[in-house]
């Protein structure tokens, strides 16, 4: 049997049928999915697509999919959400795509209408529930989970843990992560508790609000003092209203909308008097710059949501846009940057972060290549998809330069994933946040002029 | 992406499986095929029956003997960025996905040649091989992300291909699978001009309907010394094609020499790369030259006179590197960035002689008039290869037909004044029937014929390149009247 020309049937042109599959409220949208002409652009830009080879794996395959649902040709079922969850949601594509195609957008919308249908079972659910549901919106709960984490540490139980090779019966990731917790300290919130402002050094030039983020004021405290630092000494005052919560990011990027809905609406609320609203955590900073399209359906929150986004700023941008003291003390240190998928492509936020750490003496910057590449951690990506986040990790760490110290970035979760990489493949980088490195470098200003102050104030004796 | 078994009741699919060792290199589930329906060429979407992994060259072997053998047709893709649908499975193909053979395999820089697997992206050919101060001249716009496999498949062109040729002048030797599953070299040893039939030159180009190509010799080439990019606005459409042809006239060979209407900036400037274009000039150049440094601002002082005289509104010279990149990234994210204005497009990609620009601009114009859809023009303007853009929304019923329609009307312009159909892009199925415009039956068979040899139960690729005897072309004309 062979094929003749005259077998092939003229196809009818592709058209649209009134018979989609999305049954719940916030579909995705058909004007964002318009816009898509299947150029190809993006595939190269995807990691899971680079790891797979497979289009329904990459960002036009899954815009496409994501269609062809909304046309009656798909249902939402589990082959369906197999590769709209295993998407990082790096955002990646949107900056290669030549027409703006908001993926991002299709895939967390698609994703609240897969929750919908097919709500999570077994681990997954144990997992999401422990993290979404239970612990980041709750300030009080991540607190003590910081005290337990801190008990583990300084108790010496970490250390009998390790040794006893306790370590191996967790799930390799796990184990993997234990490896790299981070010192707890004290969250700011706990500690600036009360303090109605926190007053810059000198003179006031604006008051900003300060997100600590959930995460983040459990985990890297420090990283939230850096910045309280910094924010102060360029003339700052600090609020950190009290009612605030996790952003929801999490949420959003696990189909978790409602929720996501709930923390935005609160968080909206608590910042409402707030001139300007600082964020030190990339995918905190971009999901409150994205909150209005949570709110396709409620057009009076899509509004207060819109006038609250456009009052968000990440810390580096912050800091480049309204000017800064430039560190004198020499830090003496070659590092390297990395592209926190939600600040690059997210918010567009590339050069501030670099300029802000050349700008401290004697900081050497090493390029690093493909810097804007995701690194894997994506939201909880690390805990749900382990062997594609584990995957992309490798390929990130290859990139990392062999002669640097430090690898910056500006944002929690890359911290931990990237430290996480140093540790698995022997490497033996500090990973460090942007802030950090500016405040490290006033406090090493401070001190050298307390020396020198020191030194006259003895010699006038 | 959890490790899943293959369990279907297709033997086929379970056959196959098992030679590209598993579940992770076979797709079979609707789901998963329907990203596989078309690719840069949307209008027509068929479902494959699988799309399989292969990692090696006897992978390949094996796959296209198995399909042969039991007579299931089957093609190959790479990125699926081709614009003429020649990836697409009409017939419920099996598709073989060359996508994960994307190794360099050998970079031997003191004869100038590299060797990659098909599905190495065209543009870190270049990327691999820059600090060394190569580079591989073939560009198509598509660059970032589509592969040389396809590159050789369409004899893929790009925007520098007026002074350094299109795909085909850069491939030295192929490694070819042939539809029977045996494996064949050509252009030994990369050496050029192998006594013998030229079938380096007869691969390259067939659209994947001769064999798939497994390894692949190029030519790579010393960065030049120097490069100038020129950007110049105009008040007309034939102002700006009359200095096209003046610049060539002059004795000048441009590296590149685009040309972009106002709708095309409309849409560049509308998407993710904008460099601020004005929005109310009728046409842009950008123009590059490029080779040793001595005689480059002489050009490029010779380029700024030609425009003056055709009373260009404004001419620049790029700043630096950046600038330069920043045109360029706006000028080859310009078929995306129609997406921008408009739901869907159709590209056609005549050729025409230089000299008839103006005036076949101006037919194209009419033709937009009269079937009532925009088209945008973007193309490379120094070797007369068109690219009417046709804007379309699928959704509205009709409009389809009508797009196809005046995209086909477009190249019969074209072929009228004795150019041809595609520079670049292929025949595919999109220009299938247009074929007729530029060769007569006996030409058609004479090349038909050929395929025969290679692909004698037409397994592989069917329903490609040529047209359809006798009855399609009736339906065709059929669809043109009712459209119009």
């Amino acid at each position: 049997m062979s094929i003749t020309e005259s077998d092939v049937k003229e196809r009818p042109a592709c058209t649209t049928t009134s018979l989609s599959n999305y049954r719940w409220s916030d579909p995705p949208d058909e004007n964002k999915w318009a816009d898509c002409v299947h150029c190809g652009m993006c595939l190269e830009s995807c990691p899971t697509y680079e790891l797979t080879g497979q289009e329904q794996h990459s960002p036009r395959g899954r815009v496409h999919l994501i269609k062809s649902v909304a046309e009656g040709k798909l249902q939402v079922n589990e082959q369906f959400m197999d590769p709209v969850f295993a998407c990082l949601d790096c955002r990646a594509c949107t900056t290669a795509c030549p027409a703006d195609v908001d993926v991002g957008g299709l895939i967390e919308e698609a994703r609240g209408q897969i929750r919908q249908a097919m709500p999570l079972t077994g681990y997954k659910k144990a997992v999401s529930k422990l993290f979404l549901e239970s612990l980041f919106p709750h300030q009080q709960r991540m607190n003590a989970l910081g005290r337990l984490l801190k008990f583990y540490q300084k108790s010496g139980m970490q250390k009998v843990v390790r040794k006893s090779g306790l370590l191996k019966v967790m799930p390799d990731h796990l184990a993997d992560m234990e490896r790299i917790l981070p010192d707890i300290k004290e969250p700011v919130r706990k500690k600036y508790k009360g303090e109605k402002v926190i007053n810059a050094k000198g003179e006031t030039k604006h008051e900003v609000a300060l997100l600590t983020g959930c995460v983040m004021d459990v985990m890297f405290s420090d990283i939230n003092e850096a910045t309280i630092n910094v924010l102060t000494r360029n003339g700052n005052d600090v609020v950190i209203p009290e009612t605030q919560t996790c952003c929801g990011a999490l949420h959003v990027h696990a189909g978790e909308r409602e929720m996501g809905r709930n923390l935005a609406k609160q968080n909206i609320e608590a910042f409402k008097d707030a001139e300007k609203i600082i964020v030190n955590a990339a995918g905190c900073g971009c999901m409150m710059k994205e909150y209005a399209e949570l709110f396709r359906e409620e057009p009076e929150w899509q509004a207060k949501a819109q006038d609250f986004s456009a009052k968000v700023e990440d810390i580096s941008k912050y800091l480049h846009d309204t000017g800064y003291e430039k560190p004198q003390a020499e830090m003496k240190t070659r590092i390297t940057y990395h592209d926190a998928c939600h600040l690059a492509h997210g918010q567009g936020v590339r050069e501030e972060p670099r300029n802000l750490l050349l700008d401290i003496p004697g900081v050497k910057m090493v390029h690093m290549p493909d810097a804007e590449r995701c690194c894997g951690s994506a939201g909880i990506y690390n805990l749900t998809n382990p062997e594609m986040a584990g995957e992309v990790l490798k390929s990130k760490m290859k990139n990392v330069p062999e002669e640097v110290e430090m690898i910056s970035m500006g944002n929690p979760g890359c911290m931990l994933q990237m430290a996480m990489g140093v540790q698995k493949y022997g490497r033996n980088q500090k990973v460090v946040h942007t802030v950090q490195l500016l405040d490290w470098a006033y406090q090493k200003e401070d001190e050298l002029r307390g020396e020198r102050d020191g030194i006259k104030r003895s010699q006038n004796k | 992406m959890a490790l899943k078994e293959v369990k279907t009741n297709d033997k086929h699919i379970r056959n196959l499986a098992n030679i590209v060792g598993g579940a992770r290199s076979i797709l079979y589930h609707k789901e998963d095929l329907l990203a596989y329906d078309c690719d840069g060429f949307t209008i027509h979407k068929h479902l494959p029956k699988a799309v399989v992994f292969p990692k090696d060259t006897q992978e390949v072997s094996k796959l296209v003997k198995y399909c042969s053998d039991n007579h299931l047709p089957f093609l190959a893709r790479g990125a699926g960025t081709g614009l003429s649908g020649g990836a697409i499975p009409v017939n419920g193909e099996v598709i073989i996905s060359l996508v994960r053979m994307k190794r360099l395999l050998h970079v031997d820089f003191e004869n100038r040649r590299a060797m990659v697997e098909p599905g190495f992206v065209n543009l870190k050919l270049t990327n691999s091989i820059s600090d060394k101060g190569y580079y591989y001249a073939p560009d198509p716009s598509s660059q970032y992300c589509c592969t040389i496999g396809g590159n050789v498949a369409e004899n893929a062109g790009g925007a520098h291909c007026l002074k350094y040729g299109v795909t085909t002048n850069h491939i030295l030797g192929l490694e070819v699978v042939l539809p029977n599953g045996k494996i064949i070299e050509i252009g030994k040893n990369g050496i050029p001009d192998s006594p013998g039939y030229d079938l380096l030159g007869l691969i390259t180009g067939s659209e994947g309907t001769l064999g798939i190509v497994t390894k692949i010799t190029v030519r790579i080439l010393k960065n030049p010394e120097a490069k100038q990019t020129v950007l110049a606005y105009f008040d007309n459409v034939s102002d700006g094609s009359r200095a096209v042809s003046d610049i060539i006239s002059a004795g000048i060979v441009p590296a590149a020499l685009e040309m972009m209407d106002k709708t095309a900036i409309e849409a560049v400037e509308a998407a993710a790369f904008p460099v601020g274009h004005p929005r109310d000039i009728e046409a842009l150049l950008l123009i590059e030259v490029d080779g040793i440094s001595a005689g480059i601002n002489e050009q490029i002082s010779q380029i700024l006179h030609v425009c003056e005289n055709r009373n260009v509104r404004e001419v620049k010279v790029a700043k630096d590197e950046s600038e330069r990149a920043r045109w360029w990234a706006n000028r080859k994210t310009g078929f995306g960035a129609m997406g921008a204005i408009s739901p869907d497009y159709l590209v056609q990609d005549g050729v025409i002689p230089r000299s008839r620009l103006p005036e076949v601009l101006s037919r194209i114009n009419k033709i937009s008039e009269e079937s009532g859809l925009r088209i945008a023009n973007i193309f490379h303007a120094g070797d007369g290869n068109l690219h009417p853009l046709v804007l379309f929304d699928a959704r509205i019923p009709g409009q389809t037909e009508k797009a196809l329609a005046a995209g086909s009307a477009c190249l019969q312009v074209c072929a009228d004044v004795g150019g041809t159909i595609t520079g670049e892009h292929g025949v595919g199925i999109e220009k299938r029937e247009e074929m007729r415009f530029v060769f007569t039956d006996e030409e058609i068979k004479a090349q038909t014929d050929i395929r025969e040899v290679f692909n004698p139960d037409n397994l592989l690729n069917a329903g490609k390149l040529f047209p359809s005897p006798g009855r399609c072309a009736e339906i065709k004309k059929e669809m043109k009247e009712a459209a119009l």
